[in-house]
């Protein structure tokens, strides 16, 4: 056992090395929301950006049923975004998306 | 100690449910939430023809959310519960977190632990689809449900699929050496506010999203330490090393007009071999030791048929589970068990439920038991979510 202990310790110390480093260098720092028609008129943008509402639909079901927009006010829906987005380990741009949609649909 | 919880419980409560029900005012950044979940229901369980029911208490988890900013945020779980006429409080969890970047998020305190996703994702009465816990989980289980110290945890978008981990290093499990109790000698304990050693946890757990539309999550997590034992006891080098699979998959699947979800995991529970006593009842004392591995599986099926014509169908959600528990041959607590449920659930809303359930459980062993006991189990619970 302590030699598993041994490897347990070593890989988790390495990942966490690798995490800050790749967390740390990528580029884009700061989540900006690109607006559904900004995506849909630039030429760039091979890849169809999925909308917030379709990610809440796929996201939000996963271990419970989903809350519908109208559930919540949008400050509570800003504190369970955030809960979630740690909870369920979510990336920014996930919790963000779903985060907009909710508030603008309730 | 109680009546001090409860008055400070009733005074959050009430200015919180005074703020939430006169709320004009313009939001502000900081923003306490007052949330939680309960369940009530019947339960009738007849094991090898002893027949017993009995009405549940309410269970109360009230549940606490403070977001100091973006970046900072507080969670705390109390859990009332009656046990034998008697008021139990629990703290299920008490942490803060803080989002450093947008890979990283810092957690410290007491926190679930994310060993598999049952315990940290799933258990909760209005998300767990069955009333109870499958074999392994809760107080006789073999993976660690909370723990108290640090984690960092985030996720990376791979472009369609994405990646998730987390790491942490917590308070170490406690070996019950048998001192006190003789026929849990062996079993490790998880809830531990004081850590008896210097060896320390460390686990984590990677998760990964495969296909773009999140329906399936695969995840890997492990969990060691060094020592479990008293410090300066012969115990105190025993070491454990645990792991765990999980997957799930949730999709709605338009031939069957319905929503398909599927749980899994399995723990495997391994620690070092250690020498314990066992008194027999003329007071002689004999060594003894046993090959210290349990292990835990289970999978679950439930279906939801969300896209039929009848709104009443619609609420309808029904759900298998097959669960096993193996706990050391040798050991006074040496189990094999296999557990069948079934059920049926009709949902009043997306958090509150009620659950009809049928388990048959056959159990070989188990503390202090020999031979083999059925179980068979009448469930109706109504577990609520706010
Ligand atoms: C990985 C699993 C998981 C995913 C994915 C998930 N949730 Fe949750 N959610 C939970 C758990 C677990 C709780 C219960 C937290 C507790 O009681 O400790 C919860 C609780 C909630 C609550 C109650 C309030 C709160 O914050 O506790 C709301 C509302 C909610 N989720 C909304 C969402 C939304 C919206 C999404 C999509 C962005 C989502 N959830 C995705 C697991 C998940």
């Amino acid at each position: 056992m302590k030699s598993i202990h041994k490897i347990t310790v070593t890989v988790a110390s390495i990942l966490v090395v690798l995490i800050t480093i790749v967390a740390c260098t990528s580029t884009k720092e700061v989540y900006t929301p690109v607006l559904e028609k900004e995506v849909a008129d630039s030429d760039q943008e091979f890849k169809i950006e999925k909308s917030g509402a379709q990610l809440w639909g796929e996201v939000c079901n996963r271990c419970h049923i989903a809350p519908s927009p109208s559930d919540y006010n949008d400050t509570d829906w800003e504190t369970i975004s955030l809960h979630m987005r740690v909870r369920a380990n979510l990336t920014e741009k996930e919790s963000k998306k779903i985060e907009e949609f909710l508030k603008s649909a309730n | 100690m109680k009546k001090l919880i409860l008055s400070l419980f009733v005074f959050v409560f009430g200015y919180q449910l005074y703020g939430q029900t006169y709320n004009t005012f313009e939001p502000s950044k900081t923003q306490f939430m007052l949330r939680g979940y309960g369940h009530t229901g019947f339960e009738y369980m007849d094991s090898n023809d002893e027949a017993e029911s009995t009405f549940l208490g309410l269970t109360y988890a009230p549940i606490f959310l403070y977001k100091h900013s973006d970046r900072l945020m507080f969670e705390a779980e109390l859990e009332f519960k009656l046990e034998g006429n008697e008021l139990e409080i629990g703290l299920e969890y008490a942490d803060v977190m803080y989002v450093l970047n947008k890979n990283i998020t810092v957690r410290a305190g007491k926190f679930l632990l994310p060993f598999g996703t049952f315990m940290e994702r799933l258990h909760p009465a209005w998300i767990n689809r069955l009333p109870n816990a499958p074999l392994g989980y809760g107080h006789d289980g073999i993976a660690p449900s909370s723990g108290i110290g640090v984690e960092l945890r985030g996720a990376f978008d791979l472009g369609g699929p994405r990646l998730n981990y987390s790491i942490y290093s917590t308070n170490g499990p406690r070996l019950n050496d048998g001192s006190e109790e003789p026929e849990e000698a062996g079993i490790l304990q998880f809830e531990n506010f004081e850590d008896n050693n210097l060896a320390k946890a460390y686990g984590g757990r990677i998760g990964i999203l495969p296909f773009s539309d999140s329906s399936a999550e695969l995840g890997f997590s492990a969990y060691s330490t060094s020592g479990t034992g008293e410090e300066d006891s012969q115990y105190e080098d025993v070491g454990a090393f645990l792991f765990a699979l999980d997957f799930s998959y949730v999709k709605p699947i338009s031939p069957l007009k319905g929503i398909v979800d599927i749980k899994a995991q399995y723990n495997n529970s391994n620690v070092d071999t250690a020498t314990f006593i066992e008194v027999h009842e003329d007071g002689d004392a004999e060594e003894y030791s046993f090959d210290n591995q349990s292990n835990s599986f289970y999978a679950q099926l439930s279906y939801r048929p969300t896209m039929v014509e009848s709104d009443f169908m619609k609420k309808l959600e029904f759900v298998g589970r097959y669960s096993d528990f193996n706990a050391p041959e040798g050991a006074e607590w040496e189990e094999a068990s296999v557990q069948y449920a079934f059920g049926l659930n009709y949902w009043l809303s997306w958090r509150s439920v009620i659950k009809l359930s049928y388990q048959t459980t056959e159990t070989e062993g188990g503390h202090g038991a020999d031979g083999i006991t059925n179980t068979d189990g009448l469930f109706i619970h109504w577990a609520i979510g706010f």
